[in-house]
């Protein structure tokens, strides 16, 4: 019986891995087909498959930015972006979370289930309305319509308020208002450095999802120096890249890696952070 | 409660007043701003529009394009879900098993999870480029035998459709899996032990114990993805020309929105009207789905309390 139960385990425990193994090749090759290939040139990657790269990506590189993409600026324009994004969403959802979780007033409760309301509606689909509104402002082309709208980050709001409510805070408030520190001195003075490990996850999340928004970016930035790199992956799927193959792999690749970069030091901090992400009861 | 306590805590609602604002000010009134634009005549171009009624709305089911649209979305939507929770499921209870002991869990699953921080446009471009007519996919299938000539898969509805989905799923099933795995760890042991003790079988436990446990992670999944879904745009707006080819097959809701927002005359006031309807759709079944599904949970008291009753529960039957 035992002997039959351990079998059981190692040919299940066989056919795990080898399901976990499948998975892993489905999950790899096309961004291991991307890498290579920004190496090999357009011939290589006509005549046929590798998985080993090759020593084509300067030449690749050349005919990329040859062409009147200026793929420096749109990661500097990206780069600008994503920062500015992730201090306005870090600071404020904070500032919104420390207010829900330190303080007792009416309508709390209430406000507490509104973020999760606001977190379950489509707020893209406003983006109309939302155009119109900066147009008359004259802000459309500008990136304050990309940036100020995160002030109201209903899903940064409820990861921050999962987190304040892990740690245990109030003896720490109580001992320094006995100090006589102010409540906005308090959250910028105690919080915020005990909530740096919090502050980072919630930063990555809000980093990354900046870097990635095409959708936003595409409706609102016309001029094309400010285009970001999710548009200007948009022009390299244009005419004038057509069968440069070498240099859209090459293109493609530039503006996946340093995201796979942050990844490979951070992955332990934005696991855990997606768990504390999602409704706990 | 003494004078400094409530000036204290009336402080609470200084902390809030940016996000209020901010929410006011770039949340709500442009959801406004959308439902009075639908019913105009607006243009990019006209600095004043009319009042049109429901002009927008009808011309929306004058012709099936909006229903088309809005069918696409889902049925993309609905064929990456499914296989999506199946496969998280599958894993987590693989990963948490204390019967098979996988080794390198957490190694499986960053991986796993790498494809969801990925540029969904890049993603986009990059499966254009895989299956393009000299990509890398025909010169696999036909060197291989599977196809006896290249194939023009972009210009197939199944092929293309088939893509979006895969994509979709591909992105979202390692962040699925985390979240559930977190949802199964917090499922307390003795549990489990005490249906062993019952003789219940894997099955049984998984459907007894540990689907119900999960049902308010489940639902978090199911509306987050839900809300998603329905606003999806990079990946078909970029796999093939931007208007959801091949004949529309991959044409949603977004895409359709943002062709009317970025025709020659810049319709903004049916883009809006667009907007407007899957807005009301996507709320409506997201809200709806959520109260629906938790009510009966939130009349328990204490979630200590219910796992004990679910636990004497299953004792007559198993």
């Amino acid at each position: 019986m035992i002997n039959k139960y351990k079998l059981g385990t190692y040919l299940m425990r066989f056919l795990v891995y080898i399901l976990l193994f499948l998975l892993l090749v489905i999950t790899i090759v096309p961004i291991w087909l991307l890498i290579v290939n920004a190496t090999r040139s357009t011939t290589e990657i006509q005549q046929g498959i590798s998985i080993l790269p090759s020593t084509h990506m300067i030449e690749n590189y050349r005919l990329l930015i040859s062409k009147g993409l200026n793929l420096p600026r749109g990661f500097a324009n990206s780069l600008f972006l994503a920062t500015s994004s992730t201090i306005i969403t870090v600071y404020f959802s904070l500032l919104t979370a420390y207010g829900l979780v330190v303080y007792n007033f009416p309508g709390k409760k209430l406000f507490s289930n509104f973020i999760i309301v606001l977190v379950m509606i489509p707020m893209q689909l406003s983006i109309i309305g939302f155009y119109r509104f900066m147009s008359k402002l004259g802000l459309t082309d500008n990136y304050v319509a990309l940036i100020f709208p995160l002030i109201a980050n209903a899903g940064a709001v409820f990861f921050g308020k999962q987190y304040l409510e892990s740690m245990i805070i109030q003896d720490l408030i109580d001992a320094a208002r006995i100090d006589g520190a102010s409540e906005l001195g308090i959250f910028h003075k105690v919080m915020m450095p005990l909530a740096i490990p919090g502050a980072a996850t919630m930063g990555i999340f809000a980093f990354v999802a900046s870097w990635n928004n095409f959708f936003n970016p595409f409706i609102m930035i016309s001029s094309i120096e400010k285009y970001t790199l999710p548009m200007l992956v948009q022009t390299l799927r244009g005419d004038v890249y057509r069968t440069e193959y070498g240099a859209i792999y090459l293109g493609l690749a530039l503006t996946i890696v340093p995201i796979i970069i942050i990844y490979a030091i951070f992955s332990r901090y934005i696991i855990s952070g997606i768990a504390l992400g999602a409704i706990k009861e | 409660m003494n004078f400094t306590q409530l000036k204290k805590n009336s402080t609470g609602y200084l902390f809030l007043t940016p996000f209020i604002i901010g929410f006011l000010v770039f949340g709500l009134y442009p959801v406004v701003n959308t439902l009075a634009l639908s019913f105009t005549d607006a243009t990019l171009m006209s600095r004043s529009s009319h009042f049109i009624g429901i002009d927008n709305f009808k011309r929306l089911f004058a012709d099936n394009v909006f229903i088309r649209a809005v069918g696409n979305t889902w049925l993309i939507w609905i064929c990456n879900f499914i296989p999506q929770i199946g496969i998280a499921l599958l894993l987590s209870v693989l990963f948490t098993s204390a019967r098979l002991k996988i080794k390198g869990v957490g190694v499986w699953r960053a991986i796993y999870y790498l494809p969801n921080l990925l540029m969904p446009a890049a993603v986009a471009a990059l499966f254009n480029a895989l299956f393009a007519y000299y990509g890398p996919a025909n010169q696999f299938m036909v060197r291989a035998g599977f196809l006896s000539e290249a194939m023009r898969f972009l210009e197939s509805i199944t092929v293309t459709r088939g893509l979006v989905v895969f994509i979709q799923w591909w992105t979202w099933f390692g962040q699925t899996m985390i979240i559930l795995m977190a949802g199964m760890t917090s499922i307390p042991i003795p549990l489990y032990e005490a249906a062993m003790v019952d003789g219940a079988s894997v099955w049984q436990m998984f459907t007894r114990i540990t689907l119900p446990l999960l049902k308010p992670i489940l639902i978090f999944i199911f509306v987050t993805s839900l809300v998603g879904g329905m606003q999806m745009f990079d990946i078909p707006f970029l796999l093939t020309d931007g208007r959801g080819s091949p004949l529309s097959s991959i044409q949603t809701n977004n895409i359709l929105m943002y062709m009317k927002f970025a025709s020659s005359k810049g319709h903004i006031g049916a883009a809006a009207s667009v907007g407007v309807l899957v807005f009301i759709m996507t709320s409506i079944c997201a809200l709806g789905i959520f109260y629906i599904l938790r009510d009966r949970d939130l009349d328990q008291p204490k979630p200590a309390r219910k796992s004990l009753d679910k636990k004497n529960a299953e004792r007559p039957q198993s």
